[in-house]
C-alpha cells in the first residue's frame, strides 16, 4: 500500500505521507501529514507546519471512525489523554488505518517499519475503493446480460438448435407460398382459359406447406418447453447455490424477502422472456434478413422503400429500451421493497398482533403497494407513448411501398401477381417487426431480472474451500494463532488472540456485551475468517478443510432456536439425514425430549409449525440438542443455549446439555455466568482481547474482569430477589 | 482526571442538563473537557441523538470512566440556548464529529447492474463521484423523506428534501429512490 503522496513544494520529503481533507472545525481544508522515526508534522496546504509532534510521547496510535470522517490520534504517555492529528474523510481511512498500525507498531516494540507490505486498496484506474475485492466495479466489463442468458443455454444446445432449423424449415415454407400465389394469379386465375390442373397443384402443394408447417410447429412448441424448464431450473438451482455458498456477511446484506423475490420472481421473469421469446429473437432475426434479401431481389426499389425508416426505428428502440430500463429497475426495486416487507410482517406477525398494529400495518403495506403500482403505471405510460410512435415510423415504409408499388401496377411496370407477392412478403416482414417492436419491453424487463439475478451468481465466495482440502476425521483440538477479525477492514472485534483448547474440554467464554464472544465462535465454525493469524483444528488450518468437512463434525445450539417446517423427526434428523429410527430415539432421550414427544398426539410425526411455534421454548431448545447429539459431534458450540428459558426449564436443559457435551471439546458461551460453573476453563474477553483464563476458582482469585462479572451479577441477583420478596 | 460523583449519573431516567451550568473548554489534545455542577469531566463526546433530524438540539455528553466505559453525563436539549462561546464551541465539536456533506447537484446517476450506483454530483465539500455499493441499502429515503447515501469508503451525504431540488437533478434522482 502506498503511503507516500507526493508532496507539494515546502514541505520536506518524508518516510510516509498522506493528505488529509478535514480541519478541526469541520469544514473543508487541504493539509498534509508525515511521519518518520522520530516525529509527526501537519502542514496546511501552502507548506507552512501547523504542528509536530514526537513519536516517543505516545504509548499507541489508532485510526478511529467519526461520523462520515475519521481522525488519527495518539495515546500520549504522560497523562494517557488521546491527541487529535489530523481529520479527514473515508476515502482516506484505509491508508491511516495503515500508517495507524506501523506506527503503533513502533509504540509497543520500537520497530520502525518503512513501508507497508499490504494490497492496494484501490483500483489503480479509476481510484475508486476495491473493498478487497480484486476487480473494480467501476471498470470492469461485463459481458452483455443477452449473451450471457444465450451462453446458459449451451447445456440445451441440441435441442435448440433442432427446434431452430425446424423453426426454419417453417418459415421457408412460408416463404415459398407468395410465389405460389403469384403464380396462382397470373397463371391461373388471369388467364382466359385456367389449367385446373395446375391449379390443383399448386393448391394442394399450398396445403400440404400449411400442413408441415403445423406439424412443425407442434414439434417445436414441445422441444421449446423441455428448454425453458431446464434453462429456468439450472437457473433456480445455481442461484439458491450461491446463496448457500455465499458467505454471512454477504448473505446478511440481504433480506430474505429479498432473496426470495431473486430466486423465484426473477427466474419467473427469465423464464417467461425465454418461453415467449429466446428462439423468437433469432428465429424473426433470421426471416428479416432472409425477407429483406428475398424482397431485394424481387423488386429493389420497392424493398428500399420499406426499409428505409427501420435505422430509425432501431435507434428509436434503442433509446426506448433504455428509458425503460431504468424504469423497470425501479419497479423490480418497489416489488423487492414489497416482498421484503410482506416477509417482515409475516416473520413478526404475533408482534404485530400482540400490539394490535394490524390497521398501521395494512396501510403501510397499501403505500408499499401504492409505490409498486406507480413505478408500473410510469412504465405503462411511457411504453404507450412510445410505442406507437415506434410502429408509425416502421409503417411510414409500407405507405410508401403501397403508394409507388400500386402506381407501378397501373403504369404496367409490375403486374398485379408480382405486386401481391410483394405485399405479402411485406406483411410477413411485419410480423417480425411487430415483434421487434414489442421487444424493448419485455427485454427491459427480462434484462433487469436477469441483471439482478446474475448480480447474486457474479458474487465473489469470501469463504472458498482449499482446493486440495485437508478433511479427517478430527478429534477436536482447537488453537488460535496471533487470531484478528473484524467485520469491516481496519475495525478489530478480536485482537491477537491466542490459545489453546484441548480434546474433550469445556470452555466458557465470558465477558461484556460486543467484546467479540459470538464472533469468537463465528470464527471456530468458519462463518468468517480471521483478518490475520490462523485457528486449527488437530494442527490443520480450517482455511484448509471444506465447509461441509468441518461442519459434518461439530453441533450448534443457539439461542435462538431455528426448527423447519416439517415434523419432530424431520427436525432431529436434520443434521444426520440418513441416521436410523433408534439413532433419533437415542438422541431425543439423551437431550431429554423423548418423553414430551410420545406425549403429543402424532409423536415424533407431529409438525412442529413455523419456526416451531407448535412447540414451547423449552420443547423447542430440546429438540435442538437432540438435533446436535445425532451428529455425535466431537466439536460442540452452546451459544446462549439456555438463555431465553426459564429458570425451571434451564435447569431441565442443562441436564441434557452435560449429557450432550461428555467427551466432546465443548465451547460455550453464557451471559448467566453459573451456567458455565462446570467449564474446565473459562476465557475472559474485554475490548476484543483476551485478558484472563482459568478455571472460576482461580479467576475469582484474580480479583480481575471476571470477577467484577460475577460480583455485579451477584448484586443483581439480590436487588432482584429483593424486588420479588418487596 | 476525571473528577464527579457516581451518583451523579442515573440510567434509568433523562437527565436534561442546565445549559447555564455547562462549560466547556477546548484543549490543544483538539478535545473538549467540560466542568459541570462542580464535577470535571476530561475529553467528553457529544452526540447527536437524531443525527439526520435534530442538528442542534438532543446532544447527548458523554464521557470515559476509568472502567473505560461510556457513562452519559446527560442531554442538551438545545445547543442554542447556550453563551456564544458556548454554542460556538459546541457546534464546532460536532460539525468536526459529523462529515454529511449536502448533495446540491446530481449531474448523474448510473447503474452498473452490479449492486453499484455511481453518482456524479455536486455537495457542499465539492463535485464528488459518489460509488454506492449495496445501494438498495446505502441509498435511501427515511419515513420522513430524506435521502442520506452512505459509500463504499463509509462517506455520508444527504439530501434532506429530494423534491425540493432543481428539476432535472430530482427527475435524475427520482428514478433511484
Amino acid at each position: 500500500m502506498n503511503l507516500k503522496t507526493p508532496l507539494p513544494k515546502g514541505i520536506p520529503e518524508c518516510i510516509f505521507s498522506l493528505p488529509f481533507d478535514i480541519a478541526e472545525n469541520g469544514e473543508k481544508t487541504a493539509g498534509f501529514l508525515t511521519a518518520d522515526r522520530e516525529q509527526i508534522h501537519i502542514y496546511d496546504s501552502d507548506g507552512r507546519e501547523l504542528n509536530n509532534f514526537s513519536l516517543d510521547s505516545f504509548s499507541a496510535f489508532e485510526a478511529t471512525r467519526q461520523i462520515g470522517c475519521s481522525m488519527l490520534r495518539g495515546k500520549r504517555k504522560n497523562d494517557d489523554k488521546w491527541q487529535f492529528f489530523c481529520s479527514f474523510t473515508q476515502t482516506h481511512y484505509i491508508r491511516y488505518a495503515e500508517l495507524a498500525k506501523i506506527l503503533d507498531y513502533y509504540a509497543n516494540t520500537g520497530v520502525f517499519v518503512d513501508h507497508s507490505d499490504e494490497e492496494e486498496p484501490v483500483c489503480p484506474k479509476c481510484g475508486l475503493s476495491l473493498d478487497g475485492s480484486s476487480t473494480c466495479p467501476y471498470c470492469a466489463k461485463k459481458g452483455s446480460t443477452v449473451k450471457r442468458l444465450m451462453k446458459r443455454l449451451a447445456p440445451f444446445k441440441k435441442p435448440f438448435i433442432i427446434s431452430i432449423l425446424l423453426t426454419a424449415f417453417s418459415y421457408a415454407c412460408d416463404l415459398v407460398a407468395p410465389t405460389l400465389q403469384r403464380y396462382l394469379i397470373d397463371d391461373v386465375v388471369q388467364v382466359q382459359d385456367p389449367d385446373m390442373e395446375l391449379f390443383l397443384i399448386i393448391a394442394g402443394t399450398i396445403l400440404c406447406l400449411a400442413l408441415i408447417g403445423t406439424a412443425i410447429d407442434f414439434i417445436t412448441r414441445r422441444i421449446n418447453i423441455n428448454i425453458t424448464n431446464g434453462f429456468i431450473r439450472d437457473l433456480r438451482r445455481d442461484l439458491f447455490d450461491k446463496t448457500q455458498e455465499l458467505s454471512m456477511r454477504s448473505i446478511s446484506r440481504r433480506t430474505a424477502g429479498e432473496i426470495i423475490r431473486r430466486v423465484s420472481e426473477d427466474s419467473r421473469t427469465i423464464q417467461q422472456f425465454v418461453t415467449d421469446n429466446g428462439k423468437e429473437m433469432i428465429l424473426h432475426t433470421i426471416s428479416l434478413v432472409a425477407l429483406v434479401i428475398i424482397m431485394f431481389v424481387s423488386n429493389w426499389k420497392l424493398a428500399l422503400l420499406v426499409i428505409l425508416p427501420l435505422p430509425i426505428a432501431a435507434w428509436l428502440a434503442s433509446k426506448v429500451m433504455r428509458i425503460l430500463d431504468d424504469r423497470n429497475s425501479r419497479w423490480w426495486r418497489k416489488t423487492v421493497a414489497s416482498s421484503r416487507y410482506l416477509h417482515d410482517m409475516l416473520s413478526g406477525i404475533r408482534v404485530v398482533k400482540s400490539y394490535g398494529s394490524e390497521e398501521r400495518e395494512t396501510a403501510r403495506y397499501t403505500e408499499i403497494s401504492k409505490e409498486v403500482s406507480k413505478a408500473q403505471k410510469n412504465i405503462d405510460c411511457i411504453w404507450y407513448i412510445l410505442s406507437p410512435l415506434l410502429r408509425y415510423v416502421i409503417a411510414i415504409g409500407e405507405f410508401l411501398m403501397l403508394y409507388f408499388g400500386a402506381s407501378a401496377v397501373m403504369d404496367i411496370e409490375i403486374t398485379l401477381g408480382e405486386f401481391v407477392q410483394f405485399t405479402t412478403y411485406v406483411s410477413m416482414l411485419y410480423g417480425p417487426l411487430e415483434w421487434l417492436t414489442n421487444l424493448p419491453r419485455v427485454l427491459s424487463q427480462a434484462m433487469v431480472a436477469a441483471g439482478k439475478a446474475f448480480e447474486i451468481l457474479d458474487e465473489r465466495i469470501e469463504l472458498k474451500d482449499a482446493e486440495i482440502p485437508a478433511d479427517k476425521p478430527i478429534e477436536g483440538n482447537i488453537t488460535f494463532e496471533h487470531v484478528s477479525f473484524g467485520y469491516t477492514a481496519y475495525n478489530p472485534v478480536l485482537k491477537d488472540i491466542s490459545l489453546e483448547i484441548k480434546q474433550g474440554e469445556m470452555i466458557g467464554i465470558v465477558g461484556h456485551s460486543g467484546v467479540g464472544k459470538s464472533t469468537m465462535i463465528n470464527l471456530i465454525m468458519r462463518l468468517y475468517d480471521p483478518t490475520s493469524g490462523s485457528i486449527k483444528i488437530d494442527g490443520t488450518d480450517l482455511r484448509d478443510m471444506t465447509s461441509k468437512g468441518l461442519h459434518d463434525q461439530m453441533g450448534v445450539v443457539l439461542q435462538e432456536t431455528f426448527l423447519f417446517n416439517g415434523t419432530v423427526l424431520e427436525n432431529i434428523a436434520y443434521s444426520k439425514p440418513n441416521a436410523t429410527f433408534e439413532e433419533i430415539i437415542q438422541a431425543a432421550k439423551t437431550a431429554d425430549c423423548h418423553d414430551f414427544i410420545t406425549r403429543l398426539p402424532d409423536g415424533y410425526n407431529t409438525y412442529v409449525g413455523e419456526k416451531g411455534y407448535n412447540l414451547s421454548g423449552g420443547e423447542r431448545q430440546r429438540v435442538a440438542i437432540a438435533r446436535a447429539i445425532l451428529r455425535d459431534p466431537k466439536i460442540l458450540i452452546l451459544d446462549e443455549a439456555t438463555a431465553s428459558l426459564d429458570t425451571q426449564t434451564e435447569k431441565q436443559i442443562q441436564t441434557a446439555l452435560n449429557r450432550l457435551i461428555k467427551g466432546r471439546t465443548t465451547i460455550a458461551i453464557a451471559h448467566r455466568l453459573s451456567t458455565l460453573s462446570n467449564a474446565d476453563r473459562l476465557i475472559v474477553l474485554d475490548k476484543g482481547k483476551l485478558v484472563e483464563m482459568g478455571s472460576h476458582t482461580e479467576l475469582m482469585k484474580k480479583h480481575g474482569v471476571y470477577y467484577q462479572l460475577v460480583m455485579a451479577q451477584r448484586t443483581t441477583a439480590a436487588i432482584k430477589k429483593q424486588t420479588v420478596t418487596a | 482526571m476525571n473528577e464527579y460523583k457516581q451518583t451523579d449519573f442515573q440510567i434509568d431516567s433523562l437527565r436534561i442538563l442546565d445549559v447555564n451550568e455547562l462549560h466547556f473548554t477546548r484543549l490543544d489534545s483538539g478535545y473538549l473537557d467540560l466542568e459541570y455542577k462542580g464535577n470535571r469531566y476530561e475529553q467528553v463526546s457529544l452526540t447527536r441523538l437524531q443525527p439526520f433530524y435534530y442538528l442542534d438540539t438532543y446532544i447527548s455528553v458523554s464521557f470515559k470512566n476509568d472502567e473505560d466505559e461510556w457513562i452519559e453525563i446527560g442531554v442538551i436539549r438545545d445547543i442554542n440556548d447556550m453563551s456564544k462561546e458556548q454554542h460556538d464551541l459546541c457546534a464546532e465539536y460536532l460539525q468536526f464529529r459529523y462529515y454529511v456533506p449536502l448533495i446540491t447537484k446530481v449531474h448523474s446517476i448510473r447503474d452498473n447492474r452490479m449492486g453499484y450506483l455511481f453518482i456524479d454530483a455536486e455537495t457542499t465539500a465539492g463535485r464528488k463521484r459518489i460509488a454506492v455499493n449495496d445501494w438498495w441499502t446505502n441509498f435511501r429515503v427515511n419515513n420522513s423523506g430524506m435521502l442520506t447515501v452512505t459509500d463504499s469508503d463509509g462517506n455520508k451525504y444527504y439530501i434532506p428534501h429530494p423534491e425540493e431540488m432543481d428539476r432535472k437533478s430530482y427527475r435524475k434522482l427520482e428514478l433511484f429512490m
